[in-house]
């Protein structure tokens, strides 16, 4: 399906702060003042104060983690909004890269000079287990009856993957052993660690092709950015990475009537970014990535989503070392949620950040070995339904 | 980055559950959810052994599992058709876990199965199609000819039949 | 003419529905940092509140600050006054309370803001801006969190 998209942009948008707590399984802090650790510390690395934010954007997955509903009003004064204007954006875990993007039309359109975007997620109040929150996502009359678990579908997914492209598990495990590997350089990471791809065979077996180690962990955490006009961003640093192209779709919830070996809601929504950003072959103008990567399948679906390479092809390019930090497109070089954790509205925010400090060589012991001008984030959420992406430039 | 310490204090599970200050919530809510018009006839048609789609009167699309609206069209959908109960297998998986992540006496097996809807190119990114267990052994279901098998639904008893998604046990291979 | 998809037929019974519970069996919740400072003290027998750059004092104390810079924290000791109130006639499910129970804010004269807490006064004596003082549990009852404070009593 053809898709045209009215876009007419008036200002240039840029990032100029970012800021991430530690992500950890359980933390002391509230919501709140998750929220505020991390915004406070993106807002003193653009030397900006609270008095300079005009807008703020707040974004939250569920509130059943957290066990408090309302979460935008409740993270609100750790956000800084209290007084100001203030939207909350939720589409699952596709929030992460949903709330730069809102934060750039909150600053495109006009109305807001400075912007402070939070992603936030307490998962660990949630008992016995923060994953029967997810249980709450299928459909209530034809899925759950089932008893389904989340990772049923993302099973399903990756063994449809396996079965069309003719990917094995041992080359899928290779994702899973770059990104934890990735995450030994990252302060933030709560399971970077050394693991060989055998590791990954041996763990314990979910729901069969989908062992342990596939999977991104339960987090808490926050991430937030500082997104201004280009009137600011030149007063307030001298490499603004701007925010070139944003693209977001949200695919109809039946799953079960589409192929899952392909991301068409991903694809459409990296169209809309990329035809902005003036992007004609992705695969070639693209230097760093950070496809979402809940589970290791899911970062090569996404690869393949985001056109950096031919459908199919990415496992193969990944066993070459394509995709490795010193490789030609360096991918999830922060460690990814698989090796950093999975805060579900966070995490997405802390994948721009990562490209944030990498634009500006400034990711330390992570930046990747090859120049780079032009990165893409993307975030997936719902069942199988929202693509967010994003293109930063320098 | 050039903060060497990250903000945020981490808690081992020990260290949480000894906490002082810590507050409990249990949450009362209960819900109600209505099938709604078109998914309560869908699972009438259940109970009677028979699976319904909705067929779309501008493009002639049928939806399974139906719905209200064509999604191109945009039209509302009206005619109910009864579709073969017979399709090969998109996807399957085999599953040790619960939905409280604990772990299953007997391993389920589990997929998508694309229903033999007439209408839609063969190798299409849609189709019309279910999520459903599949009556396979997990060895089977792991093999690689078990995708694009073919499979037929087994239905439960008419007595047992309630109008509802389980009222189909699973896909059984056909052989 | 557009027909609407809603199969009118008139008869409710048609439409099933399925009952179900919320999803998670309980939340517990962390207190925070100064929330973890405020548990201790409370266990103590003493309330703490936080004072930021511009002066004020806020009670409980909440970490951070309206200008985002963490508050510092500082013991409140009173004495207390009834700032507001109200009187509760039935709990969360509607059901008459035995006793109606007064809820207000109540401020320390050395605070900017106030808490809120139970009175524990009958509600034709209540009185705004009477003077009242915490009452605490025994201390072997007291677990860190707010209800540590039986209620507030006229001193």
């Amino acid at each position: 399906m053809g898709m045209v998209t009215n876009l007419f942009v008036k200002d240039r948008v840029a990032i100029v702060g970012a800021g991430i707590t530690t992500f950890m399984r359980r933390a002391l802090e509230t919501p709140r003042e998750l929220a505020w650790e991390a915004a406070r510390m993106a807002l003193d690395q653009a030397g900006l104060t609270l008095k300079d934010v005009d807008c703020v954007v707040i974004g939250s997955a569920p509130d059943t983690f957290d066990g408090v509903h309302l979460k935008g009003e409740y993270l609100a004064d750790g956000s800084g909004a209290i007084r100001k204007p203030m939207t909350r954006v939720y589409v699952g875990g596709g929030t992460g890269v949903f709330v730069p993007v809102s934060a750039w039309w909150h600053v495109a359109s006009g109305l807001c000079e400075t912007v402070l975007a939070v992603g936030e997620e307490k998962m660990s109040p949630a008992h016995p287990h923060p994953q029967y929150v997810f249980r709450y996502i299928w459909d209530p009359i034809i899925h759950r009856p089932l008893e389904p678990n989340l990772i049923w579908i993302f099973a399903m997914e990756m063994r449809r993957y396996m079965a069309k492209c003719g990917a094995k598990k041992e080359d899928i495990a290779l994702v899973s052993v770059k990104n934890k590997r990735n995450a030994l350089d990252n302060p933030a990471a709560q399971v970077a660690a050394n693991i060989t791809v055998d590791d990954v065979l041996k763990s314990e077996t979910l729901v069969w092709p989908v062992q342990e180690l596939d999977i991104s962990p339960v987090t808490d955490g926050a991430a937030a950015l500082v997104i201004t006009s280009e009137n600011v961003a030149r007063q307030v640093t001298d490499s603004p990475v701007w925010i070139e192209g944003v693209g977001f779709t949200l695919d109809n919830q039946h799953w079960e009537n589409r192929e899952l070996a392909f991301p068409r809601y991903l694809n459409y929504a990296a169209r809309m970014a990329y035809r902005m950003a003036g992007i004609e072959r992705p695969w070639k103008e693209i230097d760093v990535a950070e496809p979402y990567d809940p589970f290791d399948y899911k970062e090569l679906h996404h690869i393949e989503g985001l056109m950096l390479a031919r459908p199919c092809e990415a496992w193969k390019l990944l066993k070459e070392g394509y995709f490795n930090r010193d490789g030609e497109l360096p991918t999830s070089p922060s460690g990814g949620l698989l090796g950093v954790g999975n805060p579900i509205a966070a995490a997405g925010v802390m994948k721009v950040a990562e490209l944030f400090w990498q634009l500006r060589y400034e990711a330390g012991k992570r930046q990747v070995k090859r120049p780079v001008h032009r990165a893409v984030a993307n975030a997936w959420g719902d069942l199988m339904q929202a693509g967010t992406v994003i293109v930063l430039g320098n | 980055m050039s903060v060497s310490k990250l903000p945020g204090t981490k808690l081992s599970s020990k260290e949480m559950y000894s906490l002082p200050g810590l507050v409990e919530s249990a949450p009362q809510a209960k819900y109600d959810f209505s099938a709604g018009p078109t998914i309560s006839r869908f699972l009438q048609g259940l109970k009677e052994g028979k699976i319904l789609g909705r067929k779309c009167p501008r493009c002639g699309r049928v939806y399974v599992p139906p719905r209200d609206y064509c999604e191109y069209c945009h039209v509302a959908l009206t005619n109910w058709v009864e579709v073969p109960d017979t399709g090969t297998v998109h996807t399957a998986v085999v599953s040790y876990i619960s939905v409280r992540r604990e772990r299953l006496e007997k391993p389920e097996v589990i997929g998508v199965i694309r229903l033999d809807v007439p209408g839609y190119p063969p190798n299409g990114y849609e189709f019309a199609g279910l999520f459903h267990r599949l009556c396979v052994p997990p060895e089977e279901a792991m093999s690689d000819e078990v995708i694009g098998m073919k499979v037929r639904a087994r239905w439960k008893p008419k007595e047992q039949r309630t109008g509802s998604i389980l009222d189909i046990e699973c896909f059984e291979p056909v052989r | 003419m557009r027909v609407m998809s809603w199969d009118k037929h008139g008869r409710l019974h048609d439409i099933i529905t399925w009952p179900e519970r919320e999803e998670v069996d309980k939340y517990i919740y962390t207190p925070g940092l100064h929330g973890l400072e405020l548990a201790k003290a409370l266990m103590d027998g003493r309330i703490l509140g936080m004072r930021c750059s511009d002066g004020k004092v806020y009670v409980p104390p909440k970490t951070f600050c309206p200008d985002y810079s963490q508050g510092e924290l500082v013991e409140v000791k009173g004495p207390w006054r009834l700032q507001h109130y109200t009187v509760v006639y039935e709990d969360l499910y509607g059901n008459r309370l035995e006793k109606p129970i007064v809820v207000g804010v109540i401020k320390p004269d050395d605070a900017d803001l106030g808490m809120i807490h139970i009175v524990n006064v009958d509600p034709s004596a209540v009185r705004q801006g009477m003077t009242l003082r915490p009452v605490f549990r025994p201390k072997e009852q007291r677990k860190g969190t707010i209800l540590d404070i039986e209620y507030f009593e006229p001193a």
